[in-house]
């Protein structure tokens, strides 16, 4: 099966599995399914926001997308597929060993979480953008430098700040760094693995407005992976929304955000705080319980254990996503779009 | 805007995280001090014959100069009237009651650490401390000041070698287990704690009862026991820097496991053996002296601290050949864990500090 023209990454059935090992030998007695068979498309230049709570899976996506999990956690079960048109054709990264990945991976970079230990602070700012050229392009010594003076300034710091270390800049500066190393080979796929969550306000939509830019310069397609709902409306074009290694629902992130079809996206959104004092919130939906862990997850339907409108028939199977509107998906069969919950 | 201000403000020079550190360091004056004297006591230590033993640095023989501390002269070749090598100490007397304009420079402190002054010195040895003798002599009439002065060195030495080699070994291994990680750390793990139940002191004793242990032979049992510890710190800061982010940064950008060892993990691993490091030293020096003290140390007649303690059991009464190697070993390792406890004081990063 091809890939649709428009789309530039396309993950088919996505599983990944980590085992959980006890006992002398280190048997595996369990497993948790971080991501339970997850397919996503992102077309060329647009954003892609992958949004929820903690521990649904959205940053083991990412991570599987640019295929670093089998590196930090080598038991790990990834079965799927990853499909990515790059210049050389359409490519299954899953299928590519660590040694056959490395020649595309100028092509998907990352930027990560956490700009306090994203930069290695025994390097130079200069020697950290200047790393992946040193992989995936053979300029010469003075060419790097001056891309890395050329980054630096693309990312609005001063090409004079190369000789400095990462803990000479604040965490927005910082995260700056992150995002002209994941420049430096030329991309066209980024993974932002939530990357302005370990910023200040004000400084996050700093950078969110940086990415935006970036985007239409460098061509780029982002998946943007986020717990900050109205981080991702702001950017994303369209918005998938996750819970427990499932996405639940997906469509073009105005629609998600103001009319969600799924009883999780609706609690989801109905969280988000108003920034108005005066205006109360109607429908406010409140969940009951906590999250089942994904080691031991609920039948058929992840979410029924929470859910205000589950029935006996949720716990048969796992609803799979079904069109509710143009471009607008929902993994519920109970609920249509427009229609409140009661 | 917070950042515009912050970009403005510069310091006038970039520092490494390294250059911190250091300078934190020296403020730390004891430690700080501790370490310029140790340093510099142990250079001084390699050009010793200079100042400590029993060649004259240069003799002035019948108008030509001669230079003893580099090379052999018979005693007959200055016509000193012994057998074999020359006496330096007689023969400046001797030139001083001829007159003849022949003269001997010698070294401040004209004794070595394993001449016998037996010839020399009234009585029967130990001689107590006198003004030519500060520590007085051995059992055996060799000068104690000159062999703990020449002790230093070789304990000093040894111990930085073993402690070199021990790290090597410990950090190849622990780096290796943190790395790969799941089955080779596993098994690793079980043939380490295999290894460190051998009891040292058996091995050693074992071995010296069947071949004369030389200096190599030391330094290879001991890194064989010594680097068990610092693999294990090694091993935690290996998986802890493995999963930090600038390490996936690494492997996304296709970067080889060379590269991630070397350039990535191991320089921000390294905190554990630089601050335990003087702390393996000081145990290292005592190791020797306490195998040098149980008989299985470095073969006779190498001047060493711990045959000296050894001397003073048995002539309890002397209490020079007790006291003086102890204050030696005291004040040696009292500084190294001034400079030890710095170290670790400069690579905390809290930033308050209870040390001055």
């Amino acid at each position: 099966m091809s890939m649709k023209p428009e789309n530039i990454l396309e993950v088919r059935d996505l599983k990944v599995k980590f085992p959980v090992t006890g006992g002398l030998l280190l048997r595996k007695v369990a497993e948790v399914k971080a991501v339970d068979g997850v397919d996503l498309e992102l077309k060329r230049g647009e954003t892609l926001g992958l949004v929820g709570e903690s521990g649904c899976g959205k940053s083991t996506i990412g991570k599987a997308v640019i295929n670093i999990l089998k590196f930090s956690s080598p038991d790990v079960d990834i079965t799927g597929e990853v499909w990515v048109r790059a210049d050389e054709g359409e490519i299954d990264f899953l299928k590519l060993s660590r040694h056959e990945m490395r020649k595309h991976r100028g092509f998907i970079q990352m930027i990560f979480q956490d700009p306090y230990s994203s930069l290695n602070a025994r390097l130079t700012v200069g020697q950290i953008i200047e790393e992946p050229m040193l992989y995936h392009t053979d300029l010469s010594k003075s060419q790097r430098l001056d891309r890395v003076a050329w980054l630096l300034e693309k990312v609005g710091l001063q090409a004079e700040q190369s000789k400095r270390y990462p803990h000479e800049f604040s965490g927005g500066q910082r995260q700056r760094i992150g995002i002209a190393r994941a420049l430096a080979t030329n991309p066209k796929i980024i993974v932002a693995d939530e990357p302005v969550s370990a910023l200040d306000v004000s400084i996050q939509a700093q950078v969110i407005n940086l990415l935006q830019e970036l985007q239409g310069e460098f061509d780029l397609s982002i998946l943007f992976v986020a717990h900050d709902l109205s981080v991702v409306e702001h950017i994303s074009s369209r918005i998938a929304v996750m819970y427990l290694g499932n996405i639940v629902e997906l469509g073009p992130g105005k629609d998600i955000y103001h009319n969600p079809i799924h009883p999780y996206s609706r609690a989801l959104l109905s969280a988000v705080p108003v920034p108005n004092p005066k205006k109360k919130k109607k429908d406010r939906v409140i969940l009951t319980g906590d999250v089942p862990t994904p080691m031991n997850k609920p039948s058929g339907c992840g979410f029924r254990t929470r859910c205000p409108i589950a029935r006996a028939e949720c716990a048969q199977a796992a609803p799979p996503l079904e069109a509710k509107s143009e471009g607008h998906f929902a993994a519920c069969p109970y609920v249509t779009a427009g229609e409140a919950i009661s | 805007m917070a950042e515009d201000t912050e970009k403005t403000i510069k310091p006038a020079v970039s520092t490494s995280i390294f250059k911190k550190r250091w300078k934190k360091f020296k403020t730390l004056k004891r430690g700080y001090y501790s370490f310029l004297t140790i340093v510099a006591l142990y250079l001084l230590s390699f050009i010793l014959p200079l100042f400590i033993g029993r060649d004259a640095l240069i003799v002035s023989y019948n108008g030509d100069l001669h230079f003893p501390i580099f090379k052999y002269y018979s005693a007959e070749f200055f016509g000193q009237d012994i057998q074999g090598e020359a006496n330096y100490r007689l023969l400046k007397k001797q030139y001083q009651e001829e007159g003849k304009g022949n003269w001997v420079l010698m070294p401040l402190y004209p004794y070595g650490p394993n001449e016998n002054l037996l010839n020399e010195l009234e009585g029967n040895p130990p001689h107590p401390p006198s003004l030519e003798h500060w520590a007085g002599t051995d059992d055996r009439g060799r000068d104690v000041f000159a062999r703990l002065a020449y002790g230093f060195n070789i304990g000093l030495s040894f111990s930085i070698i073993v402690t070199f080699f021990a790290y090597f070994m410990g950090v190849s291994i622990g780096a290796t287990l943190g790395f790969f990680g799941g089955k080779v750390d596993f098994f690793g793990l079980r043939l380490i704690e295999i290894w460190s139940t051998l009891p040292f002191l058996y091995v050693i004793i074992i071995i010296s009862s069947i071949i004369q242990p030389n200096f190599i032979l030391l330094v290879f049992i001991l890194m064989l026991f010594g680097w068990i510890g610092i693999s294990y710190y090694i091993r935690g800061e290996f998986y802890r820097e493995k999963a930090r982010d600038y390490v996936s940064a690494g492997v996304s950008m296709g970067a080889k496991n060379k590269t991630l060892i070397f350039k990535h993990i191991l320089p921000n691993s390294l905190t554990p053996v630089i601050s335990y490091a003087p702390f393996a030293i000081v145990a290292n020096i005592f190791s020797l002296v306490s195998l040098d003290f149980l008989g299985f140390g470095l073969p006779p007649p190498t001047p060493s601290w711990g045959q000296l303690m050894q001397q003073g059991l048995s002539n309890i009464e002397n209490w020079w050949l007790i006291a003086t190697p102890l204050l030696a070993l005291f004040l040696t390792l009292l500084s190294i864990t001034f400079i030890g406890e710095a170290i670790r004081e400069a690579f905390d990063p809290k930033v308050y500090s209870r040390l001055r």
